[in-house]
């Protein structure tokens, strides 16, 4: 008669491991923006500080059956789904014990052992990929989900429609996350998505499309844990749209001419680590001293990965002819 | 220039909530909004409103308007003088709707018409004043906005904005649930409901197991959302001078099939139905929760808050679509011959 879904409400482990992953999110590409500044990372890094609800609502409904994959701006997504900081600081300074051996740097971070396929240089690149592990998902009947994830300039790409396409046809469980903050480098999405809502797409698949706060982490749960459980019991596709800013410009080194007061108004108003804090102690599901514990344990913990990487040997010539082909 | 002004306010985020996936709930396109705003204008035109005062989006909705009437006014179609609310900073949350109906409020507009579903007319009249107000449906959950073709609606607004009708009846006086919970309090034109929910989180109610209070301004049979519990077991119109509320319990031995949701018919237990009078304040016994008001969590509240809800008489002024065109029809106010405008195709 009805057929609502049984609703999930975060356990207290659930909401300290949360906020221990949007604080190690948010603490990591602070730092990450501070260093880069010293000129000793090479290549880009596009940093997702601002956007962590996003990365921290869906991956706590997920677990080791189920694949991600990402974009550019990566680093969010790689620590929700649990790849370790350590490696991956290591990776973004180019050395030989980061997760891809410091051949692969910010774009490419990547963890098969995680389910992280990886972050992806190819601007819509991530959900053809989530097609095929949703396809073997679905043979193999394991009851695995696999989510992309890619932003407003991503969503105009030919290869994330046709991904759309792919997986509602086949249905498949596979959830599109879009994470609308507002810019594809400096292109304002308001004048490059057609359908202004990215969302809106998914009537157009047979798919349901949902518009989520991106910057509450209880908004983004309750969408991704929805989503992802209809997923699991053979419903098939959703289209998630996340909207919210991100902090920091396009790239480090982003002059951002291209927008007003935006990043300090959601700063002050609507950051998700702000309100996720504030809730929690309100409703006594959490104390301060809980979230000061992690946010000092987390302190530590990227200290140490940037020191390690700082200390540990970048890649010798011998190593450009490793890792090259895959065996299956 | 004349003092026939209406605004239109149209929310670009409306039908596209966390129902869509937890239900069978449709999709209001951008294009079919700002399809509906051209409808309007000609509506408008016709009856001989001078100005309309538009509010502005990052949604899509107001730029296709404009670049529409550039071309509609460029093949010699006669429009309204036209307004576009820009130069405010746009969040993209409700603020936008209240900025944009005070604005419209201030610069003179004796209508406001909205474009959402129940949440955006609720935001809206926390800022209409004594302007009067017509909600169109473009949303999910629509008891207080009407499902009407925009063109009616345009000639009714219109109608009622130039002063052509200003019968009785014309507008009538909505009611409004107030909830408190501590320092905060939220206003509802249709239901406030009380969910077990800890948090706003996606902000739509739909499942009924969370819910232990619905308290409703008005429950009418045939209505959608959580309104409608009470509107098969207490039925209470849009104008009588009281309000209906109920606890409920899932286990409850009377059960009523709501359908609280598009494409979501639950049964939901009730232990307690109770007529509401005005201006009482009604204690909600629960020691946290979250209030809902029409139909979206807003108010989370925990112990020591003492959540209230009072039933009022004095909501926004509302536009009664179908009394403005019977006197429309009495006075003969469409009469091209007696001062109606003819639209130029």
């Amino acid at each position: 008669m009805t057929d609502t879904l049984e609703r999930k409400t975060p356990t207290r482990e659930q909401l300290l491991d949360a906020y221990r992953t949007m604080r190690s999110i948010r603490e990591f590409e602070e730092r990450v923006h501070r260093e880069f500044a010293t000129g000793e990372i090479p290549g880009f890094v596009h940093l997702y500080a601002g956007e962590e609800a996003s990365a921290a609502g869906v991956c706590l409904n997920l677990d080791e059956r189920d694949t991600i994959a990402s974009t550019h701006r990566g680093h969010g997504h790689c620590i929700a789904k649990g790849v370790n900081v350590g490696e991956m600081m290591a990776e973004i300074y180019g050395r030989r014990t980061g997760s891809c051996h410091g051949k692969g740097g910010s774009m490419h971070i990547a963890d098969l052992s995680k389910g992280m396929l990886g972050a992806n240089g190819i601007v819509g690149g991530g959900p053809p990929l989530i097609c095929g592990t949703a396809l073997a998902a679905k043979l193999k009947g394991t009851g695995g989900v696999s989510v992309a994830f890619f932003g407003d300039g991503g969503s105009n790409q030919g290869t994330t429609l046709e991904s759309m396409n792919l997986a509602c046809v086949w249905n498949l469980p596979a959830i599109f996350v879009a994470e609308n903050n507002g810019y594809a480098e400096s292109t304002a999405s308001a004048w490059s998505v057609a359908s202004d809502n990215i969302a809106d797409r998914a009537a157009g698949f047979g798919m349901p499309g949902v518009i989520v706060d991106g910057f509450d982490f209880f908004a983004t749960y309750e969408a991704a844990s929805e989503a992802i459980a209809r997923a699991r019991q053979g419903g098939g596709p959703t289209l998630i749209e996340m909207k919210f800013t991100r902090y920091f410009g396009h790239f480090e080194g982003d002059q951002q001419t291209y927008r007003a007061d935006e990043v300090e108004h959601a700063r002050a108003e609507l950051d998700c680590l702000e309100r996720f804090a504030a809730r929690v102690t309100e409703t006594g599901e959490l104390t301060r001293a809980d979230l000061d514990a992690i946010d000092a344990e987390v302190g530590a913990e990227i200290d140490k990965a940037v020191d390690d990487a700082k200390a540990a040997p970048m890649p010798t010539e011998a190593d450009l002819l490793t890792d090259v082909y895959v065996r299956y | 220039m004349g003092d026939a002004v209406v605004g239109v306010v149209a929310n670009p985020l409306s039908g596209r909530d966390i129902r869509r996936l937890v239900t069978q709930a449709s999709v209001f396109p951008t294009a079919e909004k700002a399809s509906m705003i051209q409808r309007m204008l000609t509506a408008f035109q016709a009856v001989g409103v001078d100005r309309v005062l538009l509010s502005t989006d990052l949604g899509g909705i107001s730029a296709s308007v404009l670049r529409t009437i550039g071309q509609r006014r460029s093949q010699g179609i006669r429009l309204p003088e036209i307004e576009f609310l820009d130069g405010q900073p746009i969040r993209q949350n409700a603020q936008d709707t209240v900025d944009s109906v005070r604005r419209m409020v201030a610069a003179g507009a004796r209508v406001v018409v909205c474009l959402g579903g129940d949440g955006t007319a609720r935001v809206a009249a926390t800022a209409i004043g004594d302007a009067a107000m017509l909600a169109l449906s473009t949303g999910t959950n629509n008891v207080f906005p009407v499902v009407r073709e925009a063109t009616i609606a345009g000639l009714a607004a219109g109608l009622v904005a130039t002063g052509a009708v200003q019968e009785q009846g014309a507008t009538t006086r909505a009611k409004l649930l107030e909830a408190r919970a501590g320092a905060r309090a939220e206003t509802a034109l249709v239901d406030v409901a009380v969910s077990t929910e800890r948090h706003v989180g996606a902000r739509a109610v739909w499942d009924p197991a969370t819910l232990t209070h619905v308290f409703c301004a008005f429950a009418e049979s045939d209505a959608i959302g959580l309104s409608s519990i009470l509107g098969q077991l207490a039925p209470v119109g849009r104008r009588e001078p009281r309000g209906v509320f109920a606890r409920i319990a899932a286990g409850a031995p009377r059960r009523v099939l709501a359908p609280i949701a598009p494409g979501l018919v639950a049964p939901v237990g009730v232990t307690h139905v109770e007529q509401m009078v005005p201006g009482a304040a009604y204690p909600i016994e629960a020691r946290a929760g979250v209030i809902a008001v029409d139909g979206e969590r807003e108010l989370e509240f925990g112990p020591g808050d003492q959540p209230t809800v009072m039933l009022r008489t004095d909501g926004p002024r509302c536009v009664d679509v179908p009394a403005v065109l019977a006197a429309s029809a009495r006075l003969g106010l469409l009469d091209p011959d007696r001062g109606a405008q003819t639209p130029t195709l």
